[in-house]
């Protein structure tokens, strides 16, 4: 099932430049969703979009199979079942205050007071920082500030979390600590999770599925290993391919090796290496 | 921010706001009617005993924090104190000066005095509630007190991005110092001006990103947020009278001995 989709999204800004050029797209329900591009590809608007902040220009966007409705209840509709956690947590703190900071969408909702408590205690949990309530938001590490901004998003229970560069400005613990956050809800919540991203590295990973964007279009879109057949597109893109898929390109184009380009985890090199020793030796 | 970060640590951080500040104000008020040497010292003491019983503050962070009002306590009164009279007035100390007798009189000095210790007396009370009281609570209660909602909202988004702002301001300045930007008076001048315009451009980029993230978190004009459980403290109120009665006690025995 479609958890969210837009059809041929279009946004232009008041100067004139074209952010989203005839946007097509679906995330599945449940599973994570990797949108790729350089900066400037029009991530970051397809995903004010996808929340309501922005108004396209032409086209819609699909929540549960049903067109979106941009008025008062209907924005706030959208805006309950799809979260979005910024890139500087900097801009969505915006209380001195972790607790109340991620109460906040829970009162926007209207719940009585006991139930944004028990979500506020949930989301604190979820997200590992009940330990930091008691301390003021400026005292916090940017990892941990990021954690307390998803907490914030998370109180209000979305069907869908978009994250914008999650993994930006973190040392690879936070990477991978926030990595396995998403994934968690996704297993454990069946959560959706959208997120721009252009750390390679993390797509084989923890993407069920990505979409490669440039200059307001979907390019190309695919599991990983469909998107990684492509290496000149993503290069032409500003990106590249995942290290461990590189070495399996360099393997196969330079050293005339089998080698399978799309094994772009350790595991898989791993695999595809043993299998090319295994044969050598027969 | 040197007080929050106590305020944060301090054992009465959990206990709600409301007593905190009627303690604070009751003692304030009290202090400032009573316009007397000995109520201005012992409400800097009962304050002192507060603070560091009650909130367990160590005793040198109070007298440290003392330190900092001091001094511009010391200058301002020196000026009520220090003034020229006319020839032939009663003087402690002084030195004639053309026409003039510029220095000490007896009253002069009482009504420093005065000054000195109720204005002391008050910086306690004030430090009672920012060492013990983080500032987003106070917000809170000042809402709950009914104070204009606009008010008590950008008292919060300030204390907020104070440090957001002034991590930026810190981030540029290192830029431009690592760059010789600070190097004899004419640049410093000129690299300061670049800074401030450069501070007040991003807060302004910031304000649209900020509006941008509370909107997809369902913001409709007003920042509504739940605290954190408190304790209600009532036992402050007890010590809030103890306070207030010993205060009006000294006040009294002043008034005897001075007869």
């Amino acid at each position: 099932m479609k958890a969210i989709q837009a059809e041929d999204l279009c946004y232009t800004y008041e100067d004139g430049t074209v952010a989203l050029d005839h946007i097509t797209f679906a995330a599945e329900q449940g599973k994570v969703t990797g949108i790729l591009g350089a900066n400037g590809a029009g991530k970051s608007t397809l995903f004010l979009s996808l929340n309501g902040v922005l108004t396209p220009r032409s086209g819609k966007v699909l929540l549960g199979g049903q067109p979106v409705r941009y008025d008062k209840k209907g924005l706030l509709e959208l805006r309950r079942r799809v979260g979005i956690v910024f890139q500087d947590p900097d801009d969505q703190l915006f209380s001195a205050d972790v607790y109340r900071d991620v109460s906040f969408g829970g009162v926007n909702l209207g719940l009585p007071a006991e139930e944004v408590r028990r979500r506020v205690e949930d989301a604190l949990e979820r997200t590992g920082v009940s330990h930091l309530r008691d301390k003021p938001t400026h005292a916090l590490s940017y990892g941990q500030k990021k954690r307390v901004a998803i907490a914030g998003v998370l109180v209000m229970e979305p069907e869908v979390l978009i994250l914008d560069e999650p993994t930006a400005g973190l040392d690879p613990q936070g990477v991978s600590d926030i990595m396995k956050l998403l994934t968690r809800l996704r297993d454990e919540l069946g959560m959706t999770v959208l997120i721009a991203t252009h750390d390679m590295d993390i797509v084989p990973l923890y993407c069920d599925y990505a979409y490669l964007l440039g200059g307001g279009k979907v390019l190309m879109e695919g599991t990983p290993e469909q998107l990684f057949a492509d290496p000149a597109a993503l290069r032409a893109n500003h990106l590249r391919l995942p290290r461990i898929a590189h070495l399996m390109e360099v393997l196969r184009d330079v050293d005339g090796l089998d080698a399978d380009r799309s094994a772009a985890t350790i595991g898989a090199a791993r695999r595809e290496i043993l299998r090319m020793l295994k044969e050598e030796n027969q | 921010m040197g007080t929050d970060r106590y305020a944060y640590q301090s054992c009465l951080r959990r206990v709600s706001p409301l007593p905190k500040l009627l303690l604070t104000v009751v003692a304030l008020v009290i202090c400032l009617c009573c316009d007397s040497v000995a109520v201005g010292i012992a409400t800097l003491i009962l304050m002192g005993v507060l603070i560091t019983a009650l909130g367990g503050l160590s005793p040198r962070v109070y007298l440290h924090f003392l330190k900092v009002p001091l001094i511009f306590l010391v200058i301002g009164c020196l000026t009520i104190v220090a003034g020229a009279y006319p020839a032939g007035t009663a003087v402690v100390a002084a030195i004639p000066v053309g026409d003039s007798l510029w220095g000490f009189t007896a009253d002069g000095l009482w009504l420093g005095g005065r000054i000195f210790c109720k204005a002391l007396g008050a910086v306690g009370c004030m430090y009672f509630l920012a060492l013990n009281t983080p500032v987003t609570d106070l917000t809170m209660a000042l809402g709950k007190l009914h104070v204009p909602k606009l008010l008590v909202e950008l008292m919060e988004l300030i204390y907020r991005f104070i440090f957001v702002l002034a991590e930026t301001a810190a981030n540029i300045r290192t830029a431009q110092d690592s760059r010789l930007g600070y190097r004899g008076f004419r640049r410093s001048v000129s690299s300061l001006g670049m800074l401030a315009s450069m501070v007040f451009l991003r807060a302004w980029r910031k304000a649209e990103r900020i509006y941008t993230a509370l909107e997809s978190r369902g913001y409709t004009g007003g920042l509504t947020t739940l605290n954190d459980a408190y304790r209600p403290g009532w036992g402050l109120l007890p010590l809030a009278v103890l306070t207030a009665a010993g205060q009006i006690a000294i006040w009294f025995v002043e008034g005897r001995l001075l007869g």
